[in-house]
């Protein structure tokens, strides 16, 4: 066996004395949400020092379900980010195979049309959105308020057509000679073929969905139907208001998603290192 | 059991044409071989026959009906890809009958296709598996097989064997050859491979530029080619060429002077019309029509740069006075190392300065 | 390929209908209203309320000012940040990689409500952090009343929460990186510190630049950050960024046309020093 030479070894230890600190104050603030959301109030704003958990999570989760109806919030949310993101996989990836996969006219103009926008804030079309569907649909606190206008993100379709146009086309072809329909082509051939890209923008959308604020906040204010993130939000900046009960909520709509990351790492950095690359 | 007919086939990619107009006559059950350096068109010309690609101009006839708007599904061909094109998420059982389930064949039917097919291929036991289980061998048979199943008309296959070593390649290619004679149907093969193209073919079409540039049997293109072009690609290795100029004519044919070899004369008959006084031109010798000094039409002394002795016969890469390269065959025992060598020009070719074959 | 128009449209409408409804038509009509006066009952055509006022509007002047102080501050130290850390989590001798990962990627999760709201009781004038400063025998800091501060607070907390999000894909850029390259240069005897300015800096430009735009875009809309961390831009306005103007223009005044200007404003700037990033990056090659 090799043994490590010293300069090797020497730079092993630089490394971890460099990165170990660091990484301590990067999580500093995630535990210190999980440690508030478990203190009393006179816990959190004591005079000492209090870095491990106690244990008043319950009392402070009751403390802001009647601040805030946060369950049928996160009922909301959940239905939301769920239906946002079958919707928008099943619009984005027809869409993405349309453009892989077939030439045909206009076909060029919509690829611009998609990719000279895809860089414009949000901002420049919340005001028009709101209208339309706030005044003109008079669809302001529903559901479909929630879920059909985000539709519009484009990113699932570039990164879908990138997944199909890498595939080896012969495969459709030899679908198409055979007879298949397009539309099964697509379900049987395309779509089982992009399960890992699949399972990638799901991901991403539904964090997306899930944490999304400015426009649940803009569009659906009535307390009824307000997602989560909306909900919570509304509490910060109130005087009389529990600040543990606050950190229960940051840790509920938190928790999950950071489970999910560490179940499925893989495949967040693909969408997310995906998302970038256009 | 149909033939196959292109008039005047044309195909562009935009304003960038690919395929100048093919004309070609396949009969039923030919086995027809197109053959071409890689962007010449084979392909797509294959493609167009499929229906993978719009025809700009010209028809194609399959079985005595023009099929240009005619579904890829409905022209009674199959195909089989460069790639394989195996399904990698399907077993092979749901690769052979993917295509005739979801066009809603008879269950029964299919299972009997299916099971025709992999006793021909003899893949019965590989049923189960799944591509990326088999061997580049067995992932061809599986393809074929899917074409198989069809009960075609017309096989088209997309260079078939290019992603296989070169000894199976060679086994599939008498595997193919024997599933032609099994079956009676026309086949229609594209390849650069110009070897396949000669063992396997009844026809060759030789294509360069999105031009045809030759039709005709393996032998025929061999001995008889039209222009420089197929002269050059029909044969390993390649026949020679050396450059000279007309310096003679008369009503048998011309008299030429080699570059480089001053005084060496050559006269090749012409039936055609010759070329003019002082015109350049190219002949064309292949490795084996070199002979010994002074047993044929004119003598060329080369230097010599390598040998490769293949045991029965023997490969000599020489050049010419004028720094033309040449490769002689020579049998193993003539062949020497020596640095200079005289040959004699038994059987030649004449080429015009476009390269037209001038006979 | 076949031409095959039907198809193609097919597959492509239920996804167009709605990128033209919610996407397309409202950045036309956006641009529509910014010239319009829509503080009146009928909405009439009149830029100098909304792209006229914009020019002379002092609380415009203070959010622009404000969001490009964050983007020339932030956006740098950010991407610098995120380049380290994607090559010392890249290294091969890094042990208890996933543990670093998660650290460092795991606020590419946490939303924006519950991040701010964390940041908000951190640096609380009685929160913990002050406490910590306490502890070291520093002063507290007024975090959230005194302006600098609060503009401190502002980029720490983007900073937080979006360094790991571009280490992501700068590590992505890096690992395409062939392993040969390093190794030549090893057997080179070029030291691992040249090679990082010599071989990765460069081969990795594009991603870095990349990731500015992207920052760019973010900062110029930024929101929720000033509108909770520092409760509405606060203190005064001192934290009030383009994003939280044109908010409260839009959705407290409800002054449409006005804020559709500074919508289109915003836009423009992202566009143009996004532009301006990636003509810079190609200028040096």
């Amino acid at each position: 066996m090799r043994s490590k030479s010293s300069a090797e070894r020497r730079r092993g230890i630089a490394l971890h004395a460099a990165l170990f600190p660091l990484a301590l104050i990067w999580l500093f603030p995630l535990w210190m949400m999980f440690v508030f959301s478990t203190l009393p109030e006179n816990g959190i704003f004591s005079r000492d020092i209090i870095l491990t958990p106690s244990d008043q999570f319950v009392e402070n989760f009751n403390l802001l379900e009647s601040d805030t109806g946060f369950i049928r919030a996160t009922t909301i949310s959940i239905l939301v980010a769920a239906a946002y993101t079958v919707l928008s996989v099943a619009l984005t990836s027809m869409a993405g195979w349309s453009l892989a996969c077939y030439r045909f006219a206009g076909k060029g103009v919509v690829l611009a049309t998609i990719l000279g926008t895809l860089t414009l804030p949000y901002f420049v079309v919340v005001i028009p959105q709101f209208i339309m569907v706030a005044r003109d649909f008079g669809l302001h606190n529903t559901l479909f308020a929630l879920i059909v206008p985000p539709l519009f993100n484009s990113l699932g379709v570039l990164f879908m057509r990138q997944t199909f146009s890498m595939m080896p086309h012969e495969l459709f072809d030899a679908a198409r000679v055979e007879g298949v329909k397009e539309w099964r082509i697509f379900l049987f051939i395309g779509l089982p073929l992009a399960r890992p890209a699949v399972a990638a923008l799901s991901i991403i959308l539904f964090l997306h969905s899930w944490n999304n604020y400015l426009w649940p906040l803009l569009i659906n204010s009535k307390p009824a139907m307000m997602t989560a993130p909306v909900a919570l939000g509304s509490l910060i900046g109130l005087t009389k208001v529990s600040w543990g009960g606050i950190m229960t909520g940051a840790v509920m709509l938190t928790a999950p998603m950071l489970v999910l990351f560490v179940a499925l790492q893989r495949h967040f950095v693909a969408g997310i290192s995906a998302g970038a690359v256009k | 059991m149909a033939a196959v007919s292109l008039n005047n086939v044309v195909k562009k990619f935009g304003s960038l044409p690919v395929v100048h107009g093919a004309s070609l006559e396949i009969a039923d059950g030919e086995f027809v071989v197109f053959v071409g350096p890689s962007g010449c068109g084979k392909s797509t010309l294959l493609r167009m026959i499929a229906g993978l690609e719009d025809i700009t101009d010209g028809e194609i006839v399959i079985g005595g009906k023009v099929v240009n708007d005619v579904e890829p599904a409905e022209r009674g061909i199959a195909m089989v890809f460069q790639s394989y094109a195996l399904y990698p998420h399907m077993t092979v059982e749901q690769n052979l009958s993917f295509g005739l389930r979801m066009t809603g064949n008879d269950k029964a039917d299919t299972q009997r296709r299916v099971s025709r097919a992999a006793d021909i291929l003899r893949i019965s036991e590989l049923m189960q598996r799944r591509p990326r289980q088999l061997s580049g061998g067995q992932r061809q048979r599986v393809a074929i097989g899917r074409a198989i199943v069809r009960n075609p008309q017309v096989f088209l296959f997309d260079e078939p064997l290019s992603n296989l070593d070169a000894e199976l390649r060679v086994q599939m290619r008498v595997e193919i050859a024997r599933l032609h004679k099994e079956l009676g149907v026309t086949m229609i093969y594209v390849t650069h491979d110009q070897t396949e193209a000669m063992t396997l073919a009844d026809k060759i079409v030789v294509l360069r530029a999105g031009n045809i540039e030759q039709i005709g049997r393996p032998l025929d293109l061999y001995y008889d080619p039209d222009n420089q072009f197929v002269a050059g690609f029909v044969g390993s290795p390649k026949m020679n060429f050396i450059r000279g100029h007309v310096v003679e004519r008369n009503d048998k044919g011309v008299i030429l002077e080699l570059a480089g070899e001053d005084g060496t004369r050559l006269a090749q008959p012409l039936t055609g019309p010759a070329p003019e006084l002082g015109s350049h031109v190219t002949v064309g010798v292949r490795p084996e029509h070199f002979g010994d000094a002074g047993k044929g039409d004119a003598d060329l002394t080369v230097s010599v740069d390598v040998v490769e002795h293949l045991g029965g016969t023997s490969f000599v890469y020489a050049a010419t006075a004028a720094g033309e390269e040449l490769v002689i065959q020579r049998d193993a025992a003539t062949a020497a190392d020596a640095a200079e060598i005289t040959v004699s020009i038994r059987k030649s070719y004449l080429f015009d300065e476009k390269g037209l074959r001038l006979r | 390929m076949r031409l095959r128009t039907r198809t193609a449209y097919a597959f492509l409408t239920p996804y167009l209908l709605v990128f033209l409804t919610f996407w397309i038509w409202p950045i036309a009509n956006s641009f529509w209203l910014s010239f319009l006066n829509t503080r009146s009952a009928n909405w009439t055509f009149n830029p100098r309320m909304t792209w006229g006022r914009l020019l002379v509007d002092p609380a415009f002047a203070n959010a622009l000012w404000n969001t490009l102080l964050i983007l020339v501050i932030q956006v740098p130290v950010m991407i610098a940040l995120a380049t380290v850390l994607a090559v010392l989590l890249n290294s091969p001798i890094l042990k208890a990689r996933g543990l670093f990962r998660f650290a460092f990627f795991a606020p590419v999760v946490v939303g924006e409500v519950a991040y701010a709201a964390m940041f908000r009781l951190l640096f609380n004038e009685f929160g913990i952090i002050n406490k910590m400063l306490v502890a070291a025998g520093l002063t507290s800091i007024p975090w959230l009343s005194d302006p600098n501060a609060a503009m401190a607070v502002i980029i720490i907390a983007l900073t937080w929460r979006w360094a790991g999000y571009n280490a992501i894909i700068i590590l992505a850029g890096l690992q395409s990186i062939p392993e040969d390259v390093y190794e030549a240069a090893t057997l080179d005897g070029v030291s691992k510190v040249r090679q990082f300015f010599y071989i990765t800096l460069p081969l990795l430009k594009p991603v870095i630049i990349l990731c500015v735009v992207i920052s760019v875009i973010g900062t110029m809309q930024l929101f929720s950050e000033p509108f909770l961390i520092t409760n509405r831009g606060g203190p005064g306005q001192a934290t009030e960024t383009l994003g939280l103007f044109l908010y409260r223009q839009g959705f407290g005044a409800f002054n449409f046309g006005y804020a559709s200007a500074v919508a289109y404003t915003i836009t423009a700037l992202a566009i143009a020093i996004s532009l301006l990033n990636l003509w810079l990056g190609k200028e040096r090659e």
